[in-house]
């Protein structure tokens, strides 16, 4: 283990970083946790770390941003309102969203989308987005994924899953995808 | 009104907000005022749970300060259940307390306040930031990296989670702590004490002589403060009465369970967060002039109640503070010089816990019984004065809850010194970038915590400010 690497945590360290966003308490807002949890259960990759960030994503974005070390590639999977059929799943690099969409990322912690671009034109990493389209995002506490995102778990897990197997097979993954929930 | 500018949202803080400033028509400054979006429903939601369950639950309120909902709700059911936790449990408490304390102060101190003055508080937003950071003192980056993981790696240590707790339960703590863990949290809290050390060294001698003009004049007002002392009046963030202070310096102690006789909450119909005040003043006025009722929680305030700090290091700094402003220090960036005492404090106090051998006792806890019973549990979190209230039925299942968040009893101070700033720096319609980064500024000083109150971001860059004629039609948008 070289010096950097006991100095620094492990999301810092990771090749691939998995954040999964989002509060559970607020229905399909508890879409980022449930699937990392997903992730977890199935086993993910050598280099691969998956994290449920609940609503603390911004502080695992600023380790990343100071740290001398950093993930080549960053996957944030969150529930965004993006306009398409609820349960839909994205799959898109983050230069290749809209300045509005990229803007919806992470309603939690609003430093994290403007830190997102930093981390992608400035920190030199690969950026991606992992969003699925809400149903239920409740005003008022209520926890529980809708039907449609429950559905869409494993759709998302399949997505990313499928990018890892290009990525390892040395195929360009600049397309992106979206698929339907369920 | 001619003219209105929003600043939406404001950047560097944890949530968000959204600043909206109303200019009148010579474009001075007429009103300004905060705006912030309310999580709501969880009091409801934790109405028909069994009491035991909430300090679990509390913790995904907020992903920034869970150990403190954490702590504050595992105190809350001790008085529901009637259960006093042995030292063991209770110490074991007070170490996690004061290692997210350290993480917390570490983390606003680099990542969300340090920009404006590492960088400058004009520098360009490009650069005024985190990455800005890592580019001006990549050396210093590195340490803080390195301590921050530190901390989340104690807390697990300590707990088996850092970000989700569950270790701490009704009655103490579910975990003790073997002798080799305490020898390896020994060996890492060394560490964050040095960053500690360095760190306010370093602000003290390269910031806060640099920049007291600012932090003398910034987003001044006049107010009282509340924090928690023990019975001789020394610093305590986990227990011991509240203290409210008034402007004049005059202080009055009561137990937590009494808050309801000190504070009332005040609605205003442009916001869902609540405005605590002092309820013996009877009413809440804002106006920067006469201010009425309007009290302070957080560092600042910590620091204005206390008598003493129990840590060597910790109560030097706090002498000289105090020889420096005097008491009450009225001075809002001076939150900033009392967090990081506080972070010496804390770093110091983790020491001095795990050098205490009961600290590695296997007695932690105690059984509890349900009960019928109303308990109030406090503590104090980095952004504020933490307060759970729950009442529960025989089987103590939850029949009320009410809690009141660090970041709301600053919201009536928040707001004056927000108009402060902007009264101080907007004049005939004129203003930049610079100018309104000195209105958030005075924002961030006192490190809101907003995302346990945030919920959902209608998408607009990080700093947006619209200036409207009366009719509504937009007359200019900066960027």
């Amino acid at each position: 283990m070289d010096g950097l690497a006991r100095d620094l945590p492990a999301h810092c360290l990771a090749e691939t970083l998995v954040l999964g966003c989002g509060n559970d308490l607020l229905g399909d807002d508890g879409f980022g946790p449930a699937l990392v949890d997903r992730l977890l259960q199935e086993g993910l990759p050598g280099g691969v770390l998956a994290l449920d960030t609940g609503m603390g994503v911004t502080r695992l974005l600023f380790d990343v941003a100071l740290s001398p070390r950093r993930p080549r590639r960053l996957i944030v999977a969150d529930a965004v309102r993006l306009g398409r059929t609820p349960g839909t799943v994205s799959l898109l690099p983050l230069d290749a969203i809209a300045e509005r969409e990229v803007r919806a990322i992470s309603a939690h912690q609003e430093p994290t989308s403007c830190l997102l671009k930093e981390l992608g034109a400035v920190g030199g990493i690969e950026v991606w987005l992992l969003a699925v389209e809400p149903e239920r995002m409740p005003e008022e506490v209520s926890p529980g994924l809708s039907p449609a995102v429950q559905a869409a778990l494993p759709v998302a897990g399949a997505a990313l899953r499928r990018l890892l197997a290009e990525e390892a097979a040395g195929a360009g993954s600049g397309r992106g995808m979206q698929a339907e929930g369920g | 009104m001619t003219r209105q500018i929003v600043i939406q949202p404001v950047t560097r803080i944890e949530g968000h907000a959204k600043v909206t400033i109303d200019l009148d028509e010579q474009g001075e400054v007429q009103d300004a005022r905060m705006n912030t979006v309310e999580l709501r429903g969880f009091e409801k939601f934790c109405v028909g749970r069994p009491a035991e369950e909430l300090p679990r639950i509390v913790t995904s309120i907020c992903g920034v300060c869970p150990w403190s909902h954490h702590l504050a709700s595992s105190k809350t059911c001790d008085a529901l259940f009637d259960a006093a936790p042995p030292p063991a449990g209770v110490k074991l408490r007070q170490l996690a307390n004061a290692i997210a304390f350290t993480e917390e102060h570490i983390l606003h101190f680099y990542f969300l306040a340090g920009a404006d003055f590492v960088m400058g508080p004009d520098a360009d937003y490009t650069m005024r930031n985190v990455i800005g950071i890592a580019k001006a003192l990549p050396d210093v980056a590195r340490r803080v990296v390195r301590c921050r993981a530190l901390g989340a790696r104690m807390l697990e240590v300590l707990s088996g989670k850092s970000i989700h707790p569950v270790a701490s339960v009704p009655g103490g703590f579910s975990k003790p702590l073997t002798p080799a863990e305490r020898d390896d949290l020994l060996k890492m809290g060394e560490e964050v004490l040095e960053l500690a050390k360095f760190t306010i060294a370093y602000a003290k001698s390269d910031i806060f002589a640099k920049y007291l003009d600012v932090v003398k004049t910034l987003g001044v007002v006049k107010t009282g403060f509340l924090g928690t002392v023990t019975e001789d009046g020394t610093l305590d963030l986990y227990d011991g009465h509240l203290r409210m202070m008034q402007p004049d310096g005059s202080c009055e102690d009561f137990p937590y369970e009494r808050y309801t006789d000190y504070i009332e909450e005040h609605i205003e119909p442009w916001t869902y967060m609540k405005f605590p005040y002092m309820k013996k003043a009877g009413r809440l006025s804002m106006d920067l002039d006469n201010p009425v009722g309007v009290y302070r929680t957080n560092t600042l305030a910590r620091m204005n109640v206390c008598e003493r700090i129990r840590t060597p290091l910790a109560q030097a700094e706090f002498e000289e503070f105090r020889r420096t402003f005097g008491r009450p220090v009225q001075l809002t960036l001076a939150y900033h010089w009392a967090r990081l005492i506080e972070l010496l404090y804390n770093a110091e106090y983790a020491m001095q816990l795990l050098s205490d051998p009961e600290i590695t006792s296997k007695e932690t806890r105690v059984a509890c019984r349900p009960r019928a019973a109303r308990a109030v549990g406090c503590v104090e979190a980095p952004r504020g004065t933490l307060i759970h209230e729950y009442e529960t039925d025989q089987d103590g299942i939850v029949t009320y809850a009410n809690l009141i968040v660090g970041t709301t009893h600053n919201n009536a101070a928040i707001n004056m010194s927000v108009k402060r700033a902007a009264l101080d720096n907007i004049h005939a319609g004129q203003h930049d970038p610079a100018l309104l980064n000195m209105v958030e500024m005075a924002i961030r000083a006192y490190d809101p915590c907003l995302s346990c109150a945030t919920h959902e971001l209608d998408g607009r860059i990080p700093v947006e400010i619209t200036i409207r004629a009366p009719g509504g039609e937009t007359l200019a948008v900066v960027r």
